[in-house]
């Protein structure tokens, strides 16, 4: 099975879009268990830094478990556990010397359903980062419209900061989570399929906005959408019943997949 | 570790953070809350028990002086010191016994016409409205039963049932006697409204779990309205059905106020439904501030324990029954 | 199909519809039993209680036998253990159903303290009383008002703890890990965001369980008992209006009558008040989503 560690540090005019990026996270022999089930098998992938991975594969394939392994919110259930590698910078974050803490300030997630608190638009992103800073209310101000900014949500929402977040719409609802989860400061962001409860115009808006991120973070996406791995990732992971099968650059990996499962599943054989 | 630039919109300003080992603090503070917590959860087991250990602390004179003999001896003397507990016990069994017998077929009834009579937009209204019956306070009872209610028994209803059903064989002795309105039959009768809400709202929310498709595929065979609920509904909910029937025992059994208005606090067992009888929380409430002597006061908290293990078995049983209801939901789902 | 099995099955056909029809008829008559019972109640409450309504009621003391007076020491009296009881009880009563909701909830433990937590809701009160009496009113000789609002907080209790457990239950879990995504810790999550989803749940139970001690009695009997005067020091026995309605309506008097209907009408007025106000504020959350 040919993973990304394998492969030899590729010439920079292979790449069209990133530039050459050492892997940010590397997984290594990554096994998950929800209690005696064996969801995740031996898992070993590298994703790089500044670059959108999409993570595919058909329903129950693993793929939202990997994703969840590695800011570890797995661990707010008894009975689900981890063992392997997770190199986050070098640094194994699996190992409970690595606080989790720190863990979720590094990465930050965004769920499939938004999930804004209950509280107003501006206290939804001061309120995380008053866990970590004491920031004076000019520099609050000005964090939460950088954040509301990077989401492309500062416009439209710039006049009503202190209204409720549930008065928003879902895609405006998820954008602000995306902005919430910028606020803490994130290296890396994960997004567990973000815009499939989301119209096709909201879609499009949150795909140009991860686009546009990936200059600065390094970004992790589930999605079962293909044309949408397609159109916004730059490294492909396929995997199936608990395996990675495989991973590669977007082009290669469409055009023409080593593995003749990632192939049949592409093409629709199955899903 | 590389840090994510802070370029927009100009020079990152210093970033302060926050006490060091914020991982440190919060575990501590995530321990302490967990505790706490856990602590006032425990609490609720520690009420129950202590409020059991209290009433057997506060009875065991009267059960060290008087034994089992307690149970089933119908004295009840302040003056020669000598209790027993049979005429409450009798008239709490007898009332409740009254008040299921005449609630459960009724809050039956309520209940198909909420699930399957019932038009969407009345829904709410009526059973808004059977709910009201739970609010108001059981002292309102006790006071409508005592001027109201009582008054026209003691006219007309048992007069007429000493006419027409006293004369009945077997059950006879038990529907006639003086009709003074105050008595077990009242005091039944006031139970039974008292329970109503909660056996319906119980029974209620059981039929509305039997699956829409078991429902459905009857329909589909032909079958009618009551047959669906007959042959499909009350099958699958039988356990939660009798746990219903339970729950409103349970509550009967404990009820104060509505009773001791019209129950007339007597001592003296009779068979006839007519004649004031006593139950165990009505004897407690009567007599309590006159109890003078201390063996009084320990033979009517020993009444009180009584009625705590009883009630406790019989909503332990409800709650099993219909524990067992939701399991089988749980199950399908 | 034969002529004759036709109309054997006709007939089946009729008498299973007539059986059917007895049954909804049956069960229609019922409701209006039900309802009918009601309004009888209530009406008696209202017109005896509004025949008996006075500016006096809350002016004047309770009185003596056979003269007029009023009800306030007794609706002072339940005030005071009424807000003492929530604030002994609503604490105590969140924080169980929190450990309950968020850390026990499918666990043997969880399921016993819910179990028991179920019982004493459905308990006798006066076997509360009777309880707090052993435990503050026999060990200090006499009956107090801290007493009352003890028991009065007991009855409470079991009330929150449930409606707390379950709105807390309703909160979305991807809210909880979306919070835990951040970085926050546990007590954190609990108490700035979780409570924050629950809160419009939460204070529903506490009114629902307002409204059910305000009307309870037989508890008061051993506790608080009653005090025909105005009392500053909640160590002495006080007056509420639940117990004097109690001792006034069995008593002769009929301007004592009167003032236990007063009472009981305004008793009534208040809970079915704190019962609708519950409900609309549960619509209220659910139509915010």
């Amino acid at each position: 099975m040919d993973d990304g560690a394998h492969q030899p540090d590729r010439p920079a005019n292979a790449r069209e879009d990133a530039p050459v990026a050492a892997a940010k996270i590397r997984i290594r022999d990554l096994d998950f268990y929800y209690g005696k089930l064996r969801a995740l098998k031996k898992v070993s992938v590298d994703f790089p830094a500044n670059t959108i991975s999409a993570i595919i594969g058909p329903s129950g394939c693993g793929k939202s478990t990997l994703l969840r392994t590695v800011n570890g919110i797995y661990e707010l259930y008894p009975g689900q556990r981890a063992s392997g590698e997770i190199l986050l910078d070098g640094e194994d974050v699996l190992n409970r010397r690595y606080s989790r803490s720190r863990l979720r300030k590094n990465v930050g997630m965004v769920f499939q359903k938004p999930t804004p608190f209950v509280l107003s638009i501006y206290e939804n992103i001061a309120f995380p980062i008053r866990h970590y800073e004491a920031l004076s209310r000019a520099e609050m101000n000005d964090r939460v419209e950088e954040v509301l900014s990077q989401a492309v949500l500062w416009d439209e929402v710039k006049d009503k900061l202190k209204r409720s977040a549930l008065a928003l719409s879902g895609g405006q609802q998820q954008r602000l989570c995306i902005a919430r989860t910028l606020a803490v400061r994130p290296e890396v962001l994960l997004l567990d399929e973000p815009t499939s409860a989301l119209d096709p115009i909201s879609t499009a808006r949150i795909e140009q906005l991860l686009v546009e991120l990936a200059k600065r973070y390094t970004i992790l996406i589930v999605t079962h959408n293909l044309q949408q791995a397609a159109r916004i990732s730059q490294r492909v992971a396929f995997m199936l019943a608990g395996e990675l099968i495989e991973t590669d650059d977007r082009e290669r990996f469409f055009v023409n997949p080593r593995d003749s499962r990632t192939s049949d599943y592409v093409t629709g054989r199955f899903g | 570790m590389s840090i994510a630039s802070d370029e927009f919109g100009g020079p990152a300003p210093p970033r302060r953070f926050k006490s060091p080992a914020p991982e440190r603090s919060s575990g501590a503070g995530d321990t302490i809350f967990k505790g706490l917590t856990g602590a006032m959860a425990a609490l609720v087991l520690i009420v129950m028990g202590g409020a059991a250990l209290a009433m057997l602390w506060g009875g065991l004179l009267a059960f060290k002086t008087f034994g089992l003999r307690f149970l089933w001896s119908s004295d009840w003397d302040a003056v020669a010191h000598k209790f027993g507990a049979f005429v409450p016990i009798y008239g709490t069994l007898v009332t409740s016994a009254i008040a299921i017998v005449m609630a459960v077929p009724i809050s039956f009834g309520i209940a198909i016409f909420l699930t399957e009579l019932a038009p969407k937009w009345l829904r709410g209204p009526v059973g808004t409205a059977i709910e009201l019956l739970a609010a108001v306070p059981s002292i309102i009872y006790g006071m409508w039963g005592l001027f109201v209610f009582v008054p026209f028994v003691a006219t007309y209803l048992e007069p007429w049932m000493n006419d027409h059903v006293g004369t009945l064989p077997i059950i006879g002795p038990l529907f006639s006697g003086p009709p003074i309105g105050i008595g077990m039959l009242t005091a039944g009768t006031i139970l039974a409204i008292m329970i109503l809400p909660f056996i319906t709202a119980v029974m209620r929310d059981v039929f509305g779990a039997v699956p829409a498709e078991l429902k459905e595929s009857a329909v589909a065979l032909g079958s009618t309205t009551w047959e669906v609920i007959s042959h499909v509904s009350l099958p699958y909910t039988r356990s939660a059905v009798v746990g219903a029937i339970f729950l409103g025992l349970g509550r009967s059994l404990g009820e104060t106020m509505a009773v001791t208005f019209v129950l007339g606090n007597a001592h003296d067992f009779s068979l006839s439904l007519f004649m004031p009888g006593n139950s165990i929380a009505a004897a407690i409430a009567n007599e309590f501030t006159e109890a003078d002597s201390p063996l009084y006061v320990s033979s009517l908290i020993a009444l009180g324990f009584l009625l705590f293990v009883v009630t406790f078995i019989v909503l332990a049983l409800a709650k099993l029954m219909l524990l067992r209801l939701g399991r089988m939901e749980g199950a399908k789902t | 199909m034969t002529a004759h099995s036709a109309k054997a099955m006709r007939g089946i056909i009729l008498r299973r519809q007539i059986a059917n029809a007895a049954v909804l008829v049956a069960a229609s008559a019922s409701t209006l039993f039900g309802l009918f019972w009601l309004a009888w109640i209530l009406w008696t409450t209202v017109s005896k209680g509004a025949a008996a309504l006075k500016p006096a009621l809350f002016t004047q003391m309770t009185p003596p036998p056979g003269t007029e007076g009023g009800l306030l020491n007794a609706f002072a009296g339940s005030l005071a253990m009424i807000v003492m009881a929530v604030i002994i009880g609503t604490p105590v009563g969140i924080l169980a159903g929190t450990w309950l909701a968020e850390f026990a909830r499918r666990t043997h433990l969880g399921a016993a303290i819910r179990f028991v937590n179920d019982i004493l809701l459905s308990a006798p009160s006066i076997v509360i009383g009777l309880f707090v009496y052993e435990l503050a009113v026999r060990p200090v000789g006499h009956f107090s008002g801290y007493a009352g609002s003890v028991a009065l907080a007991m009855i409470l209790l079991p009330v929150v703890v449930r409606t707390s457990d379950e709105a807390l239950q309703l909160v979305p879990d991807p809210m909880r890990e979306a919070a835990l995504a951040l970085g926050l810790p546990r007590w954190k999550i609990t108490t700035k965001v979780v409570y924050r989803a629950a809160s419009t749940g939460i204070l529903t139970g506490v009114l629902l369980a307002v409204a059910r001690i305000s009307g309870e009695t037989a508890p008061l009997l051993f506790t608080a008992l009653n005090n025909q005067y105005w009392t500053n020091n909640l160590g002495n026995p006080l007056a509420n209006v639940p117990v004097v309605i109690f001792q006034f309506a069995l008593s002769p008097y009929d301007s004592w009558h009167a003032l236990a209907w007063a009472g009981a009408l305004i008793v009534t007025l208040f809970v079915l008040t704190l019962g609708i106000i519950a409900r609309a504020a549960f619509r209220q959350r659910h139509l915010n989503g």
